[in-house]
């Protein structure tokens, strides 16, 4: 078995496993050729043409979410059982701290979508510390992409529905501004408003989830190559208990930054409606 | 000296560009820590809007990072 096929069959199983098929006699730190091998799976499931890994892992997550859902809110008893009290107060953080309490009394209405949103990103980023999968979907840009321009879509939207070509005019042209001063800020809110922030908005998951997925890999697989390597490199393979421990640190700080970028992409989603259907504050 | 160092340039750049959101990240946490012990009954609104000043600083930051990968 080659080097390439020993690498891919690891990333598939997951980082531990991962390390555990390196061939410790050969090269003991088995880096990948390509830091992309930590991110892509090209080995299609049963034969599919596209349904790679990451595509199953986007489905799991959607049917994860559904199911959370349907199962949660399905009898809505009135003194609530364990689960749908878990279900509700998931629904009633983002309708009433994050739709509400950002937008305002109208936000309620996007509460389908900041639920599904954070939901469903809060899945993706916790794939990342979940044994077995171990891979964020979130850190591929296709999905803060995708979210981060539905996102635009919508503010853009609803900034023009609500207040008709004026909300285009009242960012490029600012009326609380000093007229000197007026088209300078008008240029940076234009460019602000309309690329960065949905550049910002996607780039921020996409490389919280990278960096976590990469520190999480180098961590621990390194750290576990050494110390089942011990046979082979005797006493040297203590090096790898603290660069475990570390690695296992790191995995306590990765479930925070998880649950916290879903929070932040969802927050920032509201205050964008926000910023469109008041468009003076 | 300067012929010795390789790499790319833009390992460089983003660094620079990790300085001014690493101070500005600094400051915003510290006066909302300020703000939640002064007034533990608004630590909610604070933990927030700490939240929003941290997205909107870090900008420049997710911006050098795209810069490294299209330089």
């Amino acid at each position: 078995m080659g080097r390439d096929q020993r690498l891919e069959k690891g990333t598939g199983l997951g980082v531990i496993l991962a390390a555990a098929t390196c061939d410790p006699a050969e090269d003991i730190i088995c880096a990948p050729a390509n830091v992309l091998e930590l991110f892509e799976f090209k080995t299609e499931i049963l034969g599919i043409p596209g349904f790679t890994r990451t595509t199953f892992l986007i489905f799991f997550a959607a049917a994860l979410v559904i199911a959370f859902l349907y199962f949660g809110l399905r009898k809505r008893d009135v003194v609530p059982g364990r689960f749908q009290s878990i279900a509700e107060s998931m629904v009633t953080f983002v309708k009433e701290d994050i739709a509400v309490g950002i937008i305002g009394p109208e936000g309620a209405k996007y509460t389908a979508y900041l639920l599904s949103l954070f939901l469903f990103l809060l899945v993706g980023n916790l794939f990342e510390i979940t044994p077995f999968v171990n891979f964020p979907i979130t850190s591929r840009m296709a999905i803060p992409a995708f979210f981060a321009i539905v996102t635009w879509v919508i503010f853009v939207f609803v900034g023009f529905s609500k207040n008709g070509f004026s909300y285009f005019i009242d960012t490029v042209w600012p009326k609380s501004v000093p007229i000197a001063l007026r088209w300078l800020v008008g240029l940076i809110e234009l460019v602000s408003v309309f690329i960065l922030r949905p550049i910002t908005l996607a780039v921020r998951l996409f490389a919280n989830l990278v960096a976590g997925h990469l520190m999480l890999t180098l961590l621990l697989a390194s750290g576990w190559i050494f110390i089942s390597s011990v046979g082979d490199i005797g006493v040297r393979a203590l090096i790898g208990i603290p660069w475990f421990v570390f690695g296992l640190g790191i995995f306590v700080f990765e479930i925070v930054v998880a649950i916290l970028q879903a929070y932040i992409f969802t927050l920032l989603s509201a205050v964008y409606i926000q910023t469109s259907v008041h468009p003076e504050h | 000296m300067v012929e010795e160092l390789a790499g790319p340039i833009a390992l460089v750049g983003y660094g620079l560009a990790a300085v001014g959101p690493g101070v500005g990240i600094g400051i915003v946490v510290g006066n909302a820590i300020q703000a939640m012990v002064r007034q533990p009954e608004m630590a909610g609104v604070a933990r927030t809007t700490m939240f929003l000043g941290i997205a909107f600083t870090e900008a420049l930051a997710l911006i050098g990072f795209v810069l490294f990968f299209i330089a």
